[in-house]
């Protein structure tokens, strides 16, 4: 597998400044419109949510995803890049069929993590934006959760990089940390865009709390935290088995994978 | 997404469809009624009926927006202890008219949103798609990402039925319980995953071999429908809803107070 272009490098000093800028954006926006949304939070959903906070919700993500796209993806070599559309279909083809049964998990991410573990974090952050993004073109509904999905393959990446992914039991263990990461940053999205969660099998966890006099984003936040570290540890643990079970002549054409010496018994080089 | 065919003189372009789209989708969410976004789906229905698009776009919405719908039910119309209304009571169970008018407003505007976009995505061609994106100058590999992944999806899902068979021929029995269960699933992922990683690494070096990481500017043969009605549409399409919303919001919405 080739990993360099086989054309002259162009004279990209000033392009790289650029890439790395978009990136800087990208990250700031989603930052930004997480603080923003978690700080001016409407207490009171007796009038309707706040359609400015809604908006501003989807147009923050949806700006951050794509700046860090852009900044991203022209620094991906050719054989990482083949790799995404692959993880694109592993992600919409088991999320559809997870969230079209009853149990309260998602399982869309496995190819993002996969990514992020064979390729590093820059590359897992834009697997899950653009997974949000084509996604969205069957599904308009994922489409504020692209900035999610980006931050679990971010974090995936650098739970690989420190070596996360060497001893089989540390992978849960990075996937349930992860999930409390990505359950934390999806629930005032869910609540603020959608007032509720997209499955009926969550949306029975949210109502429970509800019962209990929670508020929304209190309640939204818990169902989050119940499914979304089972969910990201179940995924990290497949993606390990995955890896593992590849020979080791297909893992080790990852530059990243030999680096960082991220599976066990890998040669540095 | 329509099938692959040369692109039709006079039509519209996806950056058309893509503004209309969106002016629609932001301008319900804005108002944030129930009673408009029931009557924009409406109208939004006849004309996709009228259009032929309707046969598509309906069921495939419908798909999405029926567990939408269940679980926003099943959270607000039961339990929505700010609701002061009260239709009827049953336990912790408390239906209130409050709660049923926010299910209803979030439901159908997150369905206005649902019909608008799926409406743009049937109504798109992919090679259209990446020809706006190499004329924009926008990164080449994001056309390349996203129209390999429509175009792999079906022959991904048709070499996993045949390593299904392949393994069913070789005495693959799903066992009795969880065990057995997960053995069956290995033994059809990682073959499934390794062919995939080991397709994609050919694909990337007849890529390279046609210039693929070049960085210089790119052509496209195909030309994207256009016309100069459509650029003045966009443009005044984007001017008005920018308008819109500054009156909408007006000057104090970022205040606590002010929040609509």
């Amino acid at each position: 597998m080739s990993s360099s272009s086989l054309t002259l490098p162009a004279s990209g000093q000033a392009a790289g400044r650029n890439r790395r800028l978009l990136e800087i954006l990208g990250g700031a926006s989603i930052a930004a419109t997480y603080v923003y949304l978690v700080l001016a939070q409407p207490t009171d959903i007796t009038n309707g949510l706040s359609s400015g906070s809604t908006l501003l919700a989807l147009s923050g993500f949806l700006l951050g995803a794509v700046l860090l796209i852009a900044g991203v993806l022209p620094t991906i070599p050719t054989s990482t890049l083949v790799l995404i559309p692959v993880a694109l279909v592993l992600n919409i083809v088991l999320g559809q069929f997870i969230g079209s049964t009853l149990v309260p998990f998602y399982l869309d991410s496995i190819g993002t993590v996969l990514i992020a573990v064979l390729a590093g974090p820059a590359a897992g952050a834009a697997t899950g934006a653009l997974s949000g993004i084509v996604w969205s073109l069957f599904n308009p509904t994922v489409l504020p959760f692209a900035a999610g999905a980006a931050l679990i393959g971010f974090l995936a990446g650098l739970a690989a990089r420190y070596g996360l992914f060497r001893r089989f039991y540390l992978a849960p263990v990075a996937g349930f940390v992860t999930g409390i990461f990505a359950g934390v940053f999806s629930a005032p999205i869910a609540s603020f865009v959608y007032g509720g969660t997209s499955g009926i099998a969550t949306g029975a966890v949210v109502s429970a709390f509800r019962a209990m006099g929670d508020s929304l984003l209190s309640a939204i936040t818990k169902q989050a935290l119940l499914s979304d570290p089972m969910d990201k540890a179940i995924v990290f643990s497949v993606v390990a088995l995955l890896v593992y079970a590849l020979p080791r002549r297909t893992t080790l054409q990852f530059p990243f994978i030999r680096r960082h010496r991220v599976l066990a018994g890998a040669k540095t080089s | 997404m329509l099938p692959d065919s040369p692109a039709a003189p006079g039509g519209l372009n996806p950056l058309t469809l893509l503004s209309a789209a969106v002016v629609i989708a932001v301008t319900t969410t804005a108002i944030n009624s129930w009673a408009v976004s029931a009557a924009v789906l409406l109208l939004l229905a006849a004309l996709l009926s009228l259009n032929g698009l309707g046969r598509k776009v309906l069921p495939a919405a419908a798909v999405i927006m029926v567990p939408f719908w269940l679980s926003l039910l099943l959270t607000h119309g039961l339990f929505f202890h700010e609701g002061r209304t009260i239709l009827w009571t049953a336990g912790p169970v408390r239906v209130t008219a409050e709660g049923l008018e926010f299910a209803a407003g979030m439901g159908l505007r997150t369905a206005v949103f649902v019909v608008v976009f799926l409406a743009f995505s049937f109504s798109v061609r992919p090679a259209d798609l990446m020809a706006l994106l190499s004329k924009y100058r926008l990164p080449p590999q994001l056309g390349f990402v996203l129209c390999s992944t429509l175009t792999i999806a079906p022959a991904v899902s048709g070499r996993a039925r045949r390593i299904a068979q392949a393994q069913q021929s070789r005495g693959l029995v799903t066992g009795p319980g969880a065990g057995g269960r997960l053995r069956a699933v290995r033994q059809q992922a990682v073959p499934l995953v390794m062919a995939l990683l080991h397709e994609a690494g050919s694909r990337a070096d007849s890529l390279e071999a046609r210039g693929f990481g070049g960085r210089g500017p790119r052509t496209s043969y195909r030309e994207v429908p256009d016309s100069p009605a459509q650029r003045i549409f966009r443009w005044l399409a984007v001017a008005a809803l920018a308008v819109f919303l500054a009156l909408w919001f007006g000057p104090g919405w970022f205040t606590p107070g002010g929040v609509r």
